[in-house]
């Protein structure tokens, strides 16, 4: 087991939390340079407790948490601010990349390149009005900051440079391929897409299309049989 | 070994929440050895809650007939329809005495990470209750945490698309209280949802 360590204002999220016992919580928070931990709030769910307001998601906090195992005891939360709270579509949305992060971050492994976009992207998320290329932004930098690897800028049999006008098809682990048939039910892009892409453009209309459909086929593949709970629910919103 | 009647109690109390395996045991011992008048008590009440028990058909609280004395109240507004959380949140909305229209009680909250969502509150028995064409206004009261500020929107949402006017609870300093002894993020969001006046 971990030595017993104490940690002290570290800049972190919380993520999701769930009750523990009778009046506390576990915090999953995204912290900077630790990573995803997981955390035990004693008494937070107690009517007066100060930690009660404070341990809201997509709001910047310094964490104050100290143990040995792989839950942590959460000592001190202090709130930022200077994020107004989330609603409407946006919180739709910062819910979609808590799950990401719940589900795809292993714990206790920094991420700081990662964390400085989320919380950029947490802090524009308000009065943004086009989601989907930030979304598309965020997804590719997390896989490629999982070490999954999204090669995009070459064709991953010929080496040769990805060209726009061509058609690829792309698989996993590897990369964009030339000349594939569709019955390999692979996703298929153009190499405008693929560049556009690894330039993290998202503007235009067909990449927005086609880098949804690549990156939810990546995503999926490294989720497993887990769902995406978030996604399904911008569908049945959507149905009702 | 523990008889397995005893263990099929303890397992049961266990569905309570934050009820682990320790607090079940000690409340069994407690009500066969100390309490066995409260436990039968106990075990009446909870089965004629059961079998009595149903949900509103109207405002989806507790109740045991079809549709329950609010609802069925003439006095009523039925133009406003109040959309709360739990039945406590509706209980407190009562006491406030500031409210004559009707509620809709959800029993819960969205969680999109819990996979709690329309399907799961069963939003479109609201969406029915609320187009009955005689309410107007729809207002979203659930709590001001990030779920019941995800559960208003999609409600909203839904309402908006049906012609209803939909408001807000408004959120800010708590009456008599004082800037100094308020949290900082209630101050926050209470300056940037100021109003004119």
């Amino acid at each position: 087991m971990g030595q017993k360590q104490r940690v002290d204002q570290q800049p972190g999220f919380v993520l999701h939390t769930h009750p523990y016992r009778e009046t506390s919580l576990i915090v999953e928070v995204f912290s900077r340079d630790y990573g995803r931990m997981a955390l035990v709030a004693k008494g937070a769910r107690r009517p007066m407790s100060a930690l009660r307001g404070v341990l809201m998601a997509y709001q910047p906090l310094l964490l104050d948490w100290s143990g040995g195992g792989e839950v942590k005891t959460l000592i001190r939360a202090e709130w930022l601010g200077g994020q107004p709270l989330l609603s409407g579509k946006e919180l739709l949305c910062g819910y979609y990349l808590n799950e990401l992060l719940v589900k795809l971050l292993p714990r206790e492994d920094a991420h700081a390149e990662l964390y400085a976009h989320y919380a950029a992207l947490i802090q524009r998320l308000p009065g943004e009005t086009r989601f989907e290329p930030v979304l598309r932004a965020f997804e590719l930098t997390l896989l490629s900051e999982l070490g999954y690897g999204v090669p995009l800028e070459h064709d991953a049999e010929t080496e040769s440079p990805i060209e726009a006008d061509a058609h690829y098809g792309y698989i996993i682990d590897r990369g964009p391929v030339r000349d594939v048939s569709p019955e390999d039910g692979l996703p298929m892009v153009t190499g405008q897409t693929l560049l556009d892409m690894a330039a993290g453009r998202f503007d235009d209309p067909k990449t927005l299309v086609q880098s949804k459909a690549l990156l939810r086929h990546l995503i999926q593949h490294h989720l497993g049989a887990q769902p995406l709970h978030s996604r399904r629910m911008f569908k049945e919103l959507q149905a009702l | 070994m523990t008889p397995s009647t005893l263990d099929a109690l303890i397992e049961a109390l266990r569905c309570l929440p934050g009820v682990g395996p320790k607090s079940a045991q000690r409340m069994a011992y407690h009500m066969l050895q100390r309490d066995q008048r409260g436990a039968a008590r106990l075990a009446s009440a909870l089965s004629k809650a059961l079998e009595v028990l149903r949900h509103c058909a109207r405002c989806n609280t507790f109740t045991e007939d079809d549709i329950c004395q609010r609802c069925a109240n003439p006095q009523r507004d039925p133009r406003l329809l109040c959309v709360v959380e739990m039945p406590s949140d509706l209980a407190m909305m009562e006491q406030t005495h500031a409210f004559k229209g009707m509620y809709y009680v959800l029993m819960g909250r969205m969680s999109p990470l819990d996979g709690i969502g329309p399907r799961e509150l069963k939003l479109e028995k609201l969406v029915e209750r609320a187009t009955d064409g005689q309410v107007e206004e729809v207002i979203l009261a659930t709590n001001f945490t990030n779920e019941g500020e995800v559960t208003a929107h999609t409600v909203g949402e839904l309402m908006r698309a049906r012609g209803l006017k939909v408001s807000r609870i408004a959120r800010g300093v708590p009456v008599g209280g004082e800037l100094e002894h308020t949290d900082i993020g209630t101050i926050a969001q209470a300056l940037i949802e100021r109003r004119s006046v």
